[in-house]
């Protein structure tokens, strides 16, 4: 459903992403793993139209991504984003507001379970915190592709099973998920596809039962294969 | 339910789903969870659980009503088997342990009764 | 884009409350200096609200473009480019909600000092004065109606006109620096200077256009051609973002 052919950014000298193609299938958890810097975030970045390509396209449901699919793919990026005004209940309103798949009940709902009231300011927040309100904006859309850069970092151990778990409830037939992360511990049993980012190019896509099946491998096992390290220590 | 992330996820499910079956914890044709509840159960994608359930059925230990669910199976015999399959399978492994050691079977089988009588005195059993 | 709208409003909200704040102040001085005789009132009263009008309406156009600078450069840039809008709304609803404001200011301090005009002269002179001033004025007005009201109405609205295309400029320069010249060595010089040749374009352009038969008719025609040009900058603008902007 969403696909990009050969896609390439570069920021000057630097090659952030080079001449990618992978196509994301419905009813998938992707897991996209890589050390920092190896091109991940471009990557989502380029599939939402944030972050233009000098060369290749993204495309959703055959068409070049923009304003149109933008009502269909959710991305959470790294870093907040909120207006300082905003309290978390504006940012409900503002989402609200622009998106239509936006459900204002499952929203409170998310919140009330990461233990946030709508009437904090989103400015005041620590960084746990804004990455459980960005998570519950998010997955409080109905979209058909969720893309999440980094939802588990700087998240403490009990906070990620419950964002594991708003994820796993989004998880459809119809419905695609990436979850971009160097903790590869955590995503282990939640995913069933890895995709490895390695400087910028693609280094390996791949069903994760079946790894574990033909070669016993788990994808911590891959990781230090491809990287030559655990995932752990990169960040 | 911790995992070992080098052995499938699938295999892991349903050894535990077999071990409730065979220990009464799940009844014999009671409804099992909907795939989405059951990942939402174990943390797990669902298409591992679709998957459990599938190879659940083709070892005949649930079957599926169409737009009803999955459901186990209600025949006793097949509840039974299944306890002495798993059963073979953890003195198998046993065995090939001990074996590797460079014990005898013999031996093997006097281990196991120094253990239980072990047990008894500590009462741990 | 109503919705976008309403967001571009929220965030100079403030400054413009503030810049309200500081009128009613200045309007306070100038209404105690006439109702209690208080010349230094009356004098400090006017020159603060003339300079609320210049510097009120200076800074809502600099204010957008500022809001525009933060909106492309810091990670706020998201909340208006991961929304199902293309590019032209996003800054189509900047530019409109910054003509509006412009507009609405304008006209506001327009109706205050033609009020605070009343006020001065009711006081000063008496209801008679006010009623004879108003006889002239009448009898003016069938000989000269052009030059004295909606004259000034409209040479008044051709400055906003022009405000509002340099604004627009500005916008595109930001859009350039933060597209074509991102990255490159002194690209905020470069878009400054691409902003000055621009601006210096346009004026001379609309300066060009001959005198026509009346006075309003030119500063009409000179107001429609500034907003034409603002029109296609903004257009070029919106083009360029589409195309080549990554936040």
């Amino acid at each position: 459903m969403l696909e990009c052919n050969e896609i390439m950014k570069t920021y000057g000298r630097k090659t952030a992403v080079d001449h990618v193609s992978l196509k994301l299938e419905p009813g998938r958890i992707y897991a996209m793993l890589g050390p920092n810097g190896s091109g991940k975030t471009t990557l989502m970045k380029m599939a939402v139209g944030l972050v233009k390509p000098n060369s290749g396209e993204f495309l959703y449901n055959g068409n070049p991504v923009g304003r149109e699919s933008r009502r269909e793919i959710a991305y959470m990026s790294t870093e907040p984003y909120f207006y300082g005004w905003m309290t978390a209940g504006d940012v409900g309103r503002y989402y609200g507001d622009f998106f239509e798949d936006f459900s204002m009940e499952r929203y409170l709902y998310l919140l009330d379970r990461m233990e946030l009231t709508p009437e904090m300011k989103a400015k005041a927040l620590s960084s746990g915190m804004m990455a459980k309100l960005k998570i519950a904006v998010t997955m409080a859309r109905k979209a058909r592709v969720y893309l999440l850069d980094e939802p588990l970092n700087g998240i403490d151990l009990l906070a990620r099973d419950v964002i594991i778990r708003s994820v796993l409830e989004e998880c459809a037939d119809d419905v695609a998920l990436v979850i971009s992360s160097h903790l590869v511990d955590e995503l282990e049993r939640v995913v069933d596809t890895a995709i490895f980012m390695k400087e910028g190019r693609l280094a390996m896509m791949g069903d994760i039962e079946e790894l574990r099946m033909r070669q016993g491998k788990s994808v911590v096992d891959l990781y230090r294969e491809i990287y030559g390290h655990g995932g752990e220590e990169t960040c | 339910m911790e995992y070992n992330t080098a052995i499938p996820i699938y295999l892991q499910v349903m050894t535990s789903i077999k071990r409730d079956i065979v220990t009464g914890r799940i009844k014999p044709g009671a409804k099992l969870p909907s795939v989405r509840d059951l990942a939402l159960q174990y943390s797990i994608n669902p298409n591992t659980v679709s998957r459990v359930y599938r190879e659940l059925e083709t070892e005949e230990l649930c079957f599926t009503r169409r737009g009803m669910g999955t459901f186990v199976t209600e025949d006793a015999g097949r509840v039974e088997k299944l306890r002495e399959d798993m059963a073979q399978e953890l003195v198998r492994e046993f065995l090939a342990g001990i074996r590797q050691l460079g014990m005898t079977d013999e031996e093997a089988l006097q281990l196991l009764k120094q253990y239980r009588e072990r047990e008894k005195m500590t009462g741990t059993a | 884009m109503l919705k976008l709208m309403k967001y571009e409003f929220r965030k100079t909200m403030f400054s413009k409350m503030i810049l309200l704040a500081i009128t009613a102040v200045f309007e306070a001085l100038f209404l105690a200096g006439i109702f209690l005789d208080w010349e230094n009132g009356i004098v400090f009263g006017v020159m603060g609200l003339v300079l609320c009008t210049f510097i009120g309406i200076f800074y809502i156009g600099l204010e957008s473009l500022l809001v525009f600078h933060r909106d492309l450069n810091t990670k706020q840039s998201y909340m208006l480019f991961l929304t199902p809008r293309n590019s032209y709304q996003i800054l189509g609803a900047k530019v409109l909600e910054n003509g509006i404001s412009l507009f609405l200011a304008g006209c506001f301090f327009i109706v205050l000092a033609a009020a605070d005009y009343t006020v001065a002269v009711v006081r000063l002179g008496g209801f008679k004065e006010l009623l004879d001033m108003v006889e002239a004025f009448l009898t003016m007005i069938q000989i000269e109606v052009d030059i004295t009201v909606v004259d000034s109405v409209v040479a008044v609205l051709e400055v906003l006109a022009l405000w509002l295309m340099t604004i627009v400029t500005g916008a595109l320069a930001i859009v350039l620096s933060a597209t074509v010249l991102a990255g490159k060595r002194f690209s905020g010089l470069v878009s400054f200077l691409i902003f000055m040749l621009i601006t210096w374009g346009c004026n001379t352009l609309i300066n060009h256009i001959p005198e026509l038969s009346t006075m309003t008719f030119t500063y009409l025609v000179q107001a429609l051609a500034a907003l034409l040009l603002t029109v296609v900058m903004y257009v070029v603008s919106g083009w360029v973002m589409e195309r080549k902007l990554s936040v």
